[in-house]
């Protein structure tokens, strides 16, 4: 699953992961609103690339790789809709000027999802939570949250190893159409799930058994506070933001096919 | 007072057509290492559950008696108060975590009581050394071991600083040797902090050695409760398939060929010198 892959928290330190969650946040929310701002190529491609030095320093590279390598058939097919409804609906353009759109588009989801890998790949659930929590969400919401994120990984070994023992079976989960192959699966998915319901009331006596919801003012080990660092961060986002919606609407940017033509 | 005290206590689940634990008469005293064994299904599970109110709180069903905890009431008590007093730990140790990492996971009970800051990072600390896992603070549970995630489950009852600690088969899961590792473990919060334990395990051979006490129990009844030494030479605990630690088979083999030992062993270290006395004392 590469396109996961790219999504997952690990435990590595860099200037990157130790930005407030909130402060990123921002930050993500300023990409995507300049994403969105933004429908010529030239703009997209440059935000797109402006992250790549955020990427290294937060030692992504590889997961970014791999993350672009697995967006790739959504990407394809989001750059073949455009190109079709752009051609046959889109009026009187030229087909270099439905190309170029139809990537623009493109690279737009790509900044999406590039965005988006960048916060939660650093950004620990337990920080992510705490900061819901500092925000004013119910702790309630915030455990599930991190507690979903923390069985992941546990409920899929456990789907490999009941796949084993079906295959051991004599299960074939590779055969016949479609329908077939989707029934094929029943047979993993009712134990699985049967044993998910049973592993969450194992959970609920053992949080029962320590105390859960003994107080009203529920406390915390950590605590996030934002320092010098992460108002800077956030400042820079925001004049970034500034920047680009002045761009929009002050500064005519070329498409690549006029440039084409000019030169 | 006995730190846990239960009286006439019978105890149905909810849609089930007989008790699971019927007429069980049990006192407990502080600082006290019970182990409690017998067969898969004889109650155990839910007499445990009984200690700490997950019965009748969580459970619900139908309990008569009643059953005395650090001095509560435990019907008349919410867990998580019974919770200050009462630390359980289950088999399995992936259910029982829930944070990415483990002093977060440690500090969990804490953090629910609404303890200061300080105060949870003391306890968390003091946990982690006593179990011997402070060096793996940051680690997520789910990359431990088998072994090391129940320690981790172990320090974060700990940090509660219950006076009763129960454990549910906690070695069930683990190899021989994490299993005999944990256990001199729980002796440790046994004899160094005077905690009470109640250990559910089916390894006598392994835990034997570390009790003050077993309770035998078969199809919802205490069968047998009382000193080890006494208990395995009763011959109603081969009824109930409870397997004997292999040092007591020896010792009754040997008593059979007229070799009397002077005490029954519960280790091996035990009976070899034992043995080495008797040798000994046949050569003078």
């Amino acid at each position: 699953m590469s396109i996961f892959e790219g999504l997952r928290f690990k435990t590595i330190s860099s200037p990157i992961h130790r930005i407030d969650p909130r402060a990123k946040f921002i930050y993500v929310c300023v990409l995507f609103a300049i994403a969105v701002l933004f429908s010529q190529l030239i703009p997209l491609l440059i935000l797109f690339f402006s992250q790549m030095p955020l990427i290294i320093i937060a030692k992504l590279k590889r997961e970014w790789l791999r993350l672009m390598r697995g967006s790739m058939f959504f990407a394809a097919i989001i750059f073949i809709a455009n190109m079709v409804s752009l051609y046959f609906y889109g009026g009187t353009q030229s087909l270099a000027a439905v190309v170029e759109h139809s990537l623009a588009m493109t690279t737009r989801f790509l900044i999406l999802v590039e965005s988006f890998s960048i916060f939660f790949a650093t950004t620990s659930p337990d920080m992510l939570s705490l900061s819901l929590e500092q925000i004013g969400v119910p702790y309630e919401f915030c455990f599930a949250f991190t507690t979903a994120i923390r069985f992941v990984p546990v409920l899929a070994e456990e789907a490999q190893t009941i796949m084993d023992a079906q295959k051991a079976r004599g299960l074939e989960l590779e055969r016949g159409n479609f329908i077939k192959r989707v029934k094929n699966y029943i047979p993993i998915l009712i134990p699985l799930i049967v044993s998910a319901i049973r592993r969450s009331m194992e959970l609920a006596e053992a949080m029962e058994s320590r105390a859960w919801g003994a107080s009203k003012k529920r406390t915390s080990l950590y605590s996030l506070k934002m320092k010098t660092k992460d108002y800077i961060f956030i400042v820079a986002s925001i004049i970034v933001l500034l920047v680009s919606i002045y761009v929009r609407f002050f500064i005519s940017i070329p498409s690549v096919t006029e440039l084409m033509h000019l030169g | 007072m006995a730190v846990i005290e239960a009286r006439n206590l019978t105890y149905s689940y909810p849609f089930a057509d007989k008790p699971a634990i019927e007429d069980i008469n049990l006192a407990i005293e502080r600082g006290e290492f019970v182990l409690l064994t017998g067969p898969s299904g004889c109650g155990k599970t839910t007499l445990c559950r009984c200690f700490n109110g997950l019965i009748p709180h969580f459970y619900g069903g139908k309990l008569e008696g009643e059953v005395w905890v650090a001095g509560l009431k435990t019907d008349e008590h919410p867990i998580h108060e019974l919770a200050k007093h009462v630390g359980l730990v289950f088999q399995n140790p992936e259910n029982q975590l829930f944070a990415l990492t483990v002093e977060k996971d440690v500090a969990f009970g804490l953090e629910n009581l609404g303890l200061p800051r300080d105060e949870i990072r003391r306890r968390v600390d003091w946990a982690l050394k006593v179990t011997g896992i402070y060096d793996l603070k940051d680690r997520a549970p789910f990359e431990l071991s088998g072994g090391q995630q129940q320690r981790v489950a172990i320090a974060s009852i700990l940090a509660m600083q219950p006076e009763i600690m129960v454990l549910d088969e906690p070695t069930s899961f683990l190899d021989p040797l994490s299993a005999r590792s944990i256990l001199e473990t729980i002796y440790q919060l046994n004899r160094e902090l005077g905690i009470t334990i109640i250990l559910i395990e089916h390894r006598l051979d392994l835990a034997a050695r570390y009790a003050d006490r077993i309770i035998v129990m078969d199809r919802g009844h205490i069968i047998l409760d009382g000193e080890p030494r006494k208990i395995f030479l009763d011959d109603r605990i081969k009824l109930v398939g409870v397997g004997l630690p292999k040092v007591v088979r020896l010792y009754l083999a040997l008593r059979d060929d007229n070799v009397n030992l002077k005490r029954v062993p519960l280790s091996p270290e035990e009976a070899s010198r034992l043995i080495a006395e008797v040798l000994n004392s046949d050569r003078s």
